[in-house]
């Protein structure tokens, strides 16, 4: 039957959000990506657009926020390469719907450090905390904080991430709900030195030590390929599913970037 | 390392220690024309120094003036070493001229970088080895690791049996076990030895420790005059997996040294104004390429490899592919305190370089950066080279191409479309003349290294895309055992088989020689 792999997925979300307790948040659904370890070079700039569109997702106007179905979000990320082990990262995100039309949503600046290379740690180690603004009609929150630990490994053919990310409202409903606990997950596998697939999982639980119930929780999951055509591009595409009632049914996902390297370089340097 | 260090040490140490041999020796030293390890019991090395070192100049000499009968038995039969197993008679016969002790050492690099690894003789690089050509020689290794050994005579045409090359037959030394290496050193020349055994993913083992030394082989005149030499092993240390941008993982390496020390770290070269030194510099490294100049001063390169050049050249900078060494005579005649280092800042931040130092001057160090890298191997090639031969070379192409094995690996390696030991080559014919085709196919340059054979450089940096119908010149004169072979190009070189026996072709890089980048030539 064609619809057992999905059910299959949904089964496994449903269990996994079963064995969390939680509270629910908004989702914004505007960078959907695990982060690797890795940070810019010097006098790099990356330049991203993240294109999300939900397929199936919120229909109703909830405490004045507009529903996320059929909505289109372009986020334009850029990153720029400070030295070898920091970067600092901008984002600009919109949303286009009909009847709203395209619209601005608001702006995080994330700065991120890593483990240097040097120190020739097992794994990829790095941290990013990001800070920013959004408009209540989109995130009930309209500024938050997040702090996001990223440890990823490579061998082999096999990749793995995880952000085990911390967030925290500034200003909106939740201001008082404390820390935030929404990890996210990556694994996957190179079939060829250009196509990989994976999987990418992302949840909200909650507040840290009083996850939300089950059905407020944020459990997605998304089929993904990365496509490794060249150094200087990254492109990442994936569908993805939610599970429970608070979060979005189906996402269709997708990172286009471009790495622009404008240092001088010498080969004697 | 200069010579008025362990050069010296090699040399001034050697002279009249030696008894001579007993009488018999040839009928003893026939029936052990197979090599045997020898086990014993582990004994640690009382002194890691360089006094274990033992060199019989003068008496060797002596001894040797009535051995033709013998030395003709050793190069018919690649004589290779004693046994355990034999009388006290035989262990007498055998009294090596060196001894080299593989045990494990925490080496300075610098007072802020130490690092653990395994050397000959406590040291790094080890012992200088002078042999003088043609002359039958011992050498005992003892092998104090818990892992099996092998040393790597590295340019000599030797038997596959003292080659020192497991894939040519080479017995190991097996752990805490004693073998000796009995050879006619040849050909003469700047030449090294090391290990020869697999690190694959550790990257502290194998080339990336530190079991390499100078060795040299004394010709009836020397490529060059000169007043004093120093002998320079370029090596990078503390090796760990980052991924790159052709999408897998390559070693790349905290520390780069010069004689296993960071600039400052070890002892200066102390020259005199007007002496003509000669350098004798090595790229020990496992897999980087490196480049060296001397502030203030040109480098006149009077041998590659070992072997001199048909047009000596000064030149701004050496460029060294891991196994390369280039002989240069520098003149002395530019007062001051200078750096001989890297001339890629990264690398000479990272350590790499020492300071020359003229008598009775002082003061900081000085630089000078060179705005590029600049090499060409063609400029030492023969001005008017001979005629071609009349007898064409049968040609054996080889095509090199990478092999992935996921972004959190290093690649694997082919020639032909195989990985060792999958490949092949035809049998090579005694006495034939033959042109190996380099075709790199891969993004990543080669240094390429024949052994137990000297190779000529015929072609050099063709185009793939071009590279049937390439301009690329022919060049004449410059023999060679390692050639960096860039990426995309094809290189030509030719060889003629005069030297029976297994003979490993491989990539002198590490980790491209664990991952399949080797092939076995056999003679019919």
């Amino acid at each position: 039957m064609p619809e057992r792999p999905t059910s299959l997925l949904h089964l496994w979300l449903m269990l996994l959000a079963c064995c969390s307790p939680a509270l629910a948040q908004a989702q914004g659904n505007y960078e959907i990506q695990v982060y690797g370890a890795d940070t810019l070079p010097a006098d790099n700039l990356m330049v991203e657009l993240h294109s999300n569109f939900t397929v199936e997702g919120q229909t109703d106007i909830i405490d004045g926020v507009y529903p996320t179905n059929h909505q289109e979000h372009e986020t334009l990320e850029l990153t720029e390469g400070i030295n070898s082990w920091s970067e600092v990262g901008f984002y600009v995100f919109t949303s286009e719907q009909e009847g709203h039309g395209l619209q601005w949503v608001g702006d995080h600046i994330r700065p991120r450090i890593r483990v240097p290379e040097s120190w020739d740690w097992p794994v990829g180690v790095s941290l990013s905390t990001e800070v920013g603004y959004q408009r209540a009609v989109y995130s009930p929150d309209t500024w938050t904080w997040e702090i996001r630990p990223i440890i990823d490994k490579a061998v082999g053919r096999w990749y793995f991430a995880v952000n085990p990310a911390l967030e925290r409202t500034w200003h909106g409903p939740d201001v008082n709900q404390g820390l935030g606990f929404a990890p996210s997950v990556k694994i996957s596998y190179d079939f060829t030195r250009v196509v990989s697939g994976g999987l990418e999982y992302y949840a909200d639980y909650g507040r840290l030590g009083a996850f939300a119930a089950p059905r407020k929780q944020q459990q997605q999951i998304f089929a993904v390929t990365d496509l490794n055509v060249s150094p200087l591009w990254e492109i990442n595409l994936g569908v993805g599913i939610g599970a429970t009632a608070a979060t979005d049914h189906l996402i269709v996902k997708g990172i286009l970037g471009r790495r622009f390297d404008w240092g001088r370089h010498s080969p004697i340097d | 390392m200069g010579s008025s260090d362990a050069g010296a040490a090699a040399g001034d140490a050697a002279y009249g220690t030696h008894t001579g041999a007993p009488n018999g020796s040839d009928l003893t030293l026939v029936l052990l024309a197979v090599p045997v390890a020898r086990r014993q019991g582990y004994s640690r090395p009382q002194s890691h120094q360089k006094d274990v070192v033992r060199c019989v100049g003068d008496a060797f000499d002596r001894y040797h003036r009535d051995m033709i009968s013998r030395r003709d038995l050793l190069q018919l039969s690649g004589l290779a070493a004693v046994s355990s197993a034999l009388p006290a008679l035989a262990q007498d016969l055998a009294a090596p001229d060196y001894k080299l002790e593989i045990a494990p050492v925490t080496l300075d690099l610098s007072p802020r970088h130490q690092i653990k690894t395994t050397a000959y003789n406590g040291q790094v690089p080890g012992p200088l080895l002078r042999f003088k050509e043609d002359r039958p020689v011992t050498i005992e290794v003892a092998n104090h690791t818990d892992r099996p050994e092998v040393v790597h005579w590295h340019g000599l045409f030797l038997p596959p049996a003292v080659d020192g090359s497991l894939e040519e037959g080479t017995p190991p030394i097996g752990a805490n076990a004693t073998a000796h290496y009995t050879f006619i050193p040849r050909p003469a020349g700047f030449r090294w030895y090391h290990t020869h055994t697999l690190a694959m993913d550790d990257l502290t083992r194998a080339q990336y420790g530190g079991q390499h030394g100078f060795l040299i082989i004394e010709p009836r005149d020397h490529p060059a005059r000169y007043d004093q030499e120093f002998f320079l092993a370029l090596h990078d240390w503390g090796g760990h997996l980052l991924a790159s941008e052709d999408g897998a993982m390559n070693p790349s390496y905290n520390v780069a040294t010069i004689n296993g020390k960071t600039i400052g770290s070890g002892e200066p070269l102390r020259v005199k104004q007007g002496q003509r030194i000669l350098l004798h510099v090595l790229n020990s490294s496992p897999t980087e390429v490196h480049w060296i100049a001397l502030a203030g001063h040109g480098l006149h390169v009077v041998a590659l490899d070992g072997n001199p050049v048909p047009t000596a050249q000064t030149v701004p900078m050496l460029r060294l592919a891991p196994a390369e060494r280039v002989c240069a005579v520098v003149e002395m005649n530019n007062p001051g305190v200078w750096i001989l280092g890297e001339v890629r800042k990264h690398v000479q931040a990272a350590g790499m370089a020492i300071i020359v130092e003229y008598a009775n001057q002082a003061g900081r160090p000085q630089w000078q950066q060179p705005p590029g890298l600049i090499w060409n191997y063609a400029q030492f090639a023969a001005r008017q080279p001979d005629d071609e031969p009349t007898e064409s070379p049968i040609i054996i192409p080889l095509a090199f191409e990478s092999k992935f094995r996921g972004h959190g690996s290093m690649e694997g390696w082919t020639i032909n479309g195989k990985s060792y030991p999958d490949t092949s080559a035809a049998p090579l014919k005694q006495g034939q003349r033959y042109r190996l085709q380099f075709i790199n196919k891969s993004i990543d340059d080669h240094p390429l290294h024949l052994h137990r054979h000297s190779f000529e450089l015929r072609r050099l940096g063709a185009p793939l895309a071009a590279a049937s119908n390439s301009a690329a010149k022919s060049i004449r004169g410059i023999v060679k055992d390692v050639v960096l072979v860039d990426s995309q190009t094809q290189a030509e070189v030719e060889f003629t088989a005069n030297n029976p026996g297994a003979t490993l072709f491989h990539c002198h890089q590490q980790n491209h020689m664990d991952l399949g980048f080797m092939m076995l030539f056999n003679y019919a």
